[in-house]
């Protein structure tokens, strides 16, 4: 891989658009992660998400040239990736809901609303904890869940999410309120 | 229900700032205002209480393992150089040829574009020549220069009438005329 230590996003980028594809490595490897969140949060499957937020990396390289900078180059690629997750979310209706438990499967893999020393009900407890964010995001609108998803998981300001989704601030407030006021009408029972 | 009890309910008026609080995502002004609220409201409390319950697992994100990752990054990695080589077919298609190929095909070019041009040119030239064009065209423009002879004739003519025509010529016969008896 390159030397990419101290290079911005956007500098990286320049080197992309002059036609050096080796510097879009360092931002696979800055992304990835943040990336597969992202898709696995939609689809629930993590070879599914592995392949999305694969796909979206060779969209955002395929199209590096378009990149204007006038947005980060997260939001740019963040947006890129939204749009293959919504299309995959429209084309499969149905969330497969990949359990926690079965998340384990991936070996080292850890797992979220448990804790590792738990006793047996407690893990149990849990997985219903799970079991139940999920049909809570995957009963909500895809506009809401995703607002939701970049802001608690991914941290990515109010802005910023406007910009990923093409809308204004007041319409990413609301998407956020409606759905955490969902989510915690599921799942407060079980924390 | 929380532990049998029914949910506390924020005030409506205040639930979407319960949130942006809970997020920070407020101004200094704003926050100070749902402080003020939270201090009074139990319903509004328990609200963003259960959100900082709610909330953060959720955020957690599932660890897998460094091998995963370094799966992933690879794949991509030859995803993404299978998608440049396809982009750039050209070059694997050069790939194979020696290096002294490159300069000796590209003179060989060269050479055939020159001497296209060459024979292009020679044609050219041939056809300007008379003997293609066609006989009728041809007959047409001998045609056109005898008219144009003729013409010339007929003015040639016209020109004598107007001579003999001319009055000078007559007064100056009629002088020749006065002068030939005197002289005899």
């Amino acid at each position: 891989m390159v030397e990419s230590e101290g290079l911005r996003d956007e500098e990286l980028v320049g080197f992309c658009q002059r036609g050096q594809s080796q510097y879009f490595e360092p931002l696979v490897q800055r992304y990835m992660q943040k990336a597969f969140h992202i898709a696995f949060g939609f689809t629930r499957e993590t070879e599914s998400a592995k392949d999305l937020s694969q796909d979206a990396f060779l969209r955002a390289f395929a199209r590096i040239k378009q990149f204007d900078g006038r947005s980060s180059f997260y939001t740019w690629f963040y947006r890129i990736l939204v749009n293959l997750c919504l299309d995959h979310a429209r084309h499969h209706s149905k969330v497969a809901w990949e359990s926690l438990d079965s998340l384990s499967e991936v070996p080292g893999a850890e797992r979220q609303f448990a804790d590792t020393r738990s006793q047996p009900d407690q893990e149990a407890i849990a997985g219903e904890a799970s079991r139940r964010a999920g049909e809570a995001l995957e009963a909500m609108p895809n506009k809401q869940r995703t607002a939701f998803m970049l802001r608690n998981d991914q941290g990515l300001s109010i802005a910023d999410i406007a910009k990923v989704m093409k809308t204004t601030e007041g319409t990413v407030r609301v998407y956020l309120h409606r759905a955490v006021a969902a989510l915690r009408q599921s799942l407060v029972e079980f924390v | 229900m929380k532990n049998g009890l029914p949910l506390d309910n924020a005030c409506k008026t205040f639930e979407e700032d319960l949130v942006l609080h809970y997020y920070g995502e407020n101004n200094s002004v704003e926050r100070r205002r749902v402080e003020q609220h939270l201090s009074i409201c139990h319903g509004c409390q328990s609200f963003v209480d259960d959100l900082y319950r709610v909330l953060p697992p959720m955020a957690e994100q599932q660890k897998l393992p460094q091998t995963f990752w370094d799966n992933y990054y690879r794949e991509t990695v030859a995803k993404l150089a299978e998608q440049d080589e396809r982009k750039h077919w050209w070059r694997t298609w050069l790939a194979p040829m020696k290096t002294w190929m490159v300069p000796a095909f590209g003179t060989a070019a060269v050479g055939v574009l020159a001497v296209t041009l060459l024979l292009g040119k020679v044609n050219i030239s041939t056809d300007s020549n008379p003997v293609n064009i066609p006989q009728d065209v041809l007959a047409d423009s001998n045609q056109l220069e005898f008219f144009q002879s003729l013409d010339m004739l007929e003015s040639l003519d016209k020109l004598d009438d107007q001579d003999s025509n001319k009055p000078e010529a007559k007064t100056s016969k009629l002088m020749n005329r006065q002068n030939a008896p005197a002289s005899a």
